[in-house]
């Protein structure tokens, strides 16, 4: 084992430690480090691991990530895992060097990593990537990826000099299968084979159109966005055949279902959670390990920062959520309309380089839809406070912005009394509105 | 009561930065006054007739769903223009807007526009304009939104819609934008455009009720909020100026 990389080691697991003493994001930073001073210490690491499972897709990366090593782990595998979200080629480099030993030593056999849809193709030479789960294909970001289009692409050049890596993709999900198509990799599928829920049919769709001969896709049903049982009217372009599908529905908020015959009660809610379990489970149906191990240790899940976390403050039970587009942010609003309680709610829209600079997204969301679901208060904060307000009296809803996320917080707390609020937040609003609520629930207890 | 027609063309292809955004603002300050708005959605196979139109939105799409879009209005290629020259209002949008000229290259290649205006649109070397934007517009008023377009419009003698105070503009060099021909505004501005810029709302349904002899004035709403929308990114595009550079070619 060479100096250097004892070095790095040590020295990425100290910057790792310094940034949670903090209170700081530290994975990335660690990350660059060890690309700077040891870059080969990548390929050494991930070349020990027998199996490397990468997950990318618009929504649902973080949590499918933090669900599939949950049941590798279930079935005896050792797994490491970019458990925060860190998913460009700092963050996964980290996670691969925080989990080795001061030898070299890697002290895992599986890795699970979410890879940001841009990064795949300059991490993808370093990692013996085995497999690679597709959650979806919505439109996200678009000043940075230009449009939905170019994501894929990305995607495919990434993948183009690895013809063995397996794909397991929601077939429902008519940009994914085009990707799998295109690909010619092998694949499993995941689906939903009946409509299952009551959604909202209106919302924005991708890929309506048959990639072959252009003519409009017909749909017998929709599950929410173009996911549903699609096929091209002059048969140029079909659903596939459902690998891995969904028994039966019998809750949403909390979860639960069954897939093969097993029943399944997970802590998270919202149907769109449905999908991300059964990426995990077509996973371990392929190299047939079991699913009932899986749904064992479910009910234990915690979810990554940010997704679905409660807080209970001052009498108030908060929910934070991610929602970075469209298809995201409809999830969210069925998951308050399937909630009868009274509740306010707080929208916070930023605009950084990370959340896309572009919000015109916001005219895409089905916001209409609130106005069915039991809210008192709306709010809104974030460096695009005013803009989503806007947006809101498009829809006949009166809102007070703040452009402070402490003081709507703070108002919604102690001026309106909330006992119930919702908080959605985009990309970089997640991890600070995250910290600060663990400190109001600190500091309330 | 008045009624309005608006007309969206083909939003289940052009519909890539909330351009719906800016029906929904048409419809609500039409009703808001108590005019009757009506929409109507065009699609694919569906012919087009604009004789009854007040508004005409054409919207951005990806540069597959856009040449599809140009395709199937070659046909009604002397409807649109037979409208536009009898003073009916259109606003076209980023690739709607690069679709009113003779050629326009994509990552597809070079496709011939509709031809409806002399103008051109090339394939920019550089990468993508892409950022918020404010311009000064002929009509006395500034408007303020996004733009990100990879192909640079070269005007031949048409009226820009505005000028550029901060952005790139039509062809990247932060002089002019858009195109303002009749009562055709053509932009690559969205965000959407309408929302933040109540006045230019305004202008096409004043323009288009005077246009049908309805002389009454506009009643005017309450836009703080809109106003405030535009002011915070307007005072912060002025303070971002200099690290955001106008791209040269």
């Amino acid at each position: 084992m060479r100096l250097r990389s004892v070095f790095s080691i040590a020295m990425a697991k100290a910057i790792a430690f310094a940034c949670r003493l903090l209170h700081k994001q530290g994975v990335t930073l660690a990350g660059a480090m060890v690309m700077k001073v040891d870059p080969g210490l990548f390929d050494h690491l991930s070349a020990q691991l027998k199996r490397t499972i990468v997950v990318c897709g618009t929504n649902g990366k973080t949590t499918t990530n933090n669900l599939m090593a949950m049941a590798l782990r279930a079935n005896g595998h050792q797994v490491v895992i970019n458990a925060t979200g860190s998913n460009m080629k700092n963050g996964i480099v980290s996670a691969l060097v925080l989990n080795s030993k001061w030898n070299g030593q890697i002290q895992a056999d599986t890795a699970t990593l979410e890879v940001d849809e841009a990064s795949l193709r300059h991490v993808i030479d370093h990692l013996h990537v085995t497999d690679m789960v597709l959650t979806n294909l919505f439109r996200d970001q678009l000043d940075r990826f230009g449009e939905i289009d170019i994501t894929m692409d990305l995607l495919l050049q990434a993948v183009q000099n690895h013809p063995d890596i397996h794909l397991i993709f929601n077939s429902d999900d008519v940009l994914s299968t085009q990707f799998a198509l295109k690909s010619k990799l092998s694949y499993t599928t995941f689906g939903i084979s009946k409509p299952m829920h009551d959604t909202n049919n209106a919302d924005m769709k991708e890929g309506q159109f048959c990639p072959y001969c252009h003519a409009k896709l017909e749909y017998d049903f929709y599950h929410y966005a173009q996911l549903g049982q699609f096929h091209c009217p002059n048969g140029d372009f079909n659903h596939f055949h459902i690998d891995v599908d969904l028994g039966s529905l019998d809750s949403i908020d909390p979860l639960v279902f069954t897939i093969n015959d097993v029943t399944f009660h997970s802590p998270l809610k919202g149907f769109y959670n449905v999908y991300n379990h059964m990426a995990v489970c077509a996973l371990l149906t392929h190299y047939g390990e079991s699913l009932s191990k899986f749904a064992d240790e479910l009910p234990s899940f915690q979810g990554g920062f940010g997704r679905l976390e409660t807080f209970h403050i001052h009498g108030c039970d908060i929910l934070l959520n991610l929602a970075k587009n469209p298809a995201g942010f409809n999830q969210n609003i069925d998951l308050i309309a399937n909630d009868g309680s009274t509740k306010d709610v707080l929208i916070v829209i930023n605009d950084n380089e990370q959340d896309g600079i572009d919000v015109s997204w916001l005219w895409d969301v089905d916001f209409d839809r609130l106005n069915q679901c039991n809210v008192s208060h709306y709010l809104t904060a974030g460096k695009r406070y005013m803009d989503m307000a806007l947006r809101l009296k498009y829809v006949d809803i009166p809102s007070t912005p703040f452009d402070d996320i402490h003081q709507a917080i703070s108002y919604a707390l102690h001026d309106l009394g909330s006992t119930k609020l919702y908080i959605l937040v985009n990309y970089t609003a997640l991890y600070p509105t995250s910290q600060y609520l663990h400190e109001l629930e600190r500091k309330s207890a | 009561m008045t009624s309005f027609h608006i007309v969206h063309l083909y939003p289940d292809l052009l519909n890539l930065y909330g351009d719906r955004g800016n029906i929904m603002v048409m419809e609500k300050r039409c009703r808001w006054r108590g005019i009757e708005a009506i929409l109507h959605t065009v699609n694919g196979d569906d012919p087009l007739d604009l004789s009854t139109a007040d508004f005409v939105l054409l919207g951005g799409g990806s540069d597959k769903e856009q040449a599809i879009v140009c395709e199937t209005l070659m046909q009604f290629k002397d409807e649109l223009a037979r409208y536009i020259d009898h003073g009916g209002c259109l606003l076209a949008v980023c690739g709607g807007y690069q679709l009113l000229g003779t050629r326009y290259s994509s990552a597809l290649g070079e496709l011939n526009g509709l031809g409806l205006f002399e103008f051109e649109t090339v394939a920019g070397k550089g990468g993508r304009c892409i950022g918020n934007v404010v311009i000064d517009t002929d009509l006395g008023f500034e408007v303020v939104g996004f733009e990100n377009h990879g192909g640079l419009t070269y005007l031949h003698g048409q009226h820009p819609f505005g000028k550029i105070r901060y952005g790139y503009g039509n062809d990247g060099s932060g002089m002019d934008e858009g195109l303002h021909e009749k009562n055709c505004i053509a932009t690559y501005i969205h965000g959407p455009l309408l929302p933040k810029n109540p006045k230019l709302a305004d202008h096409f349904i004043a323009t288009a009720l005077k246009r049908k002899g309805e002389l009454t004035p506009l009643k005017t709403l309450d836009d703080t909020m809109e106003e405030e929308a535009a002011k915070i990114m307007i005072k912060r595009c002025a303070t971002e100026k200099k690290e955001n550079p106008y791209i040269s070619r």
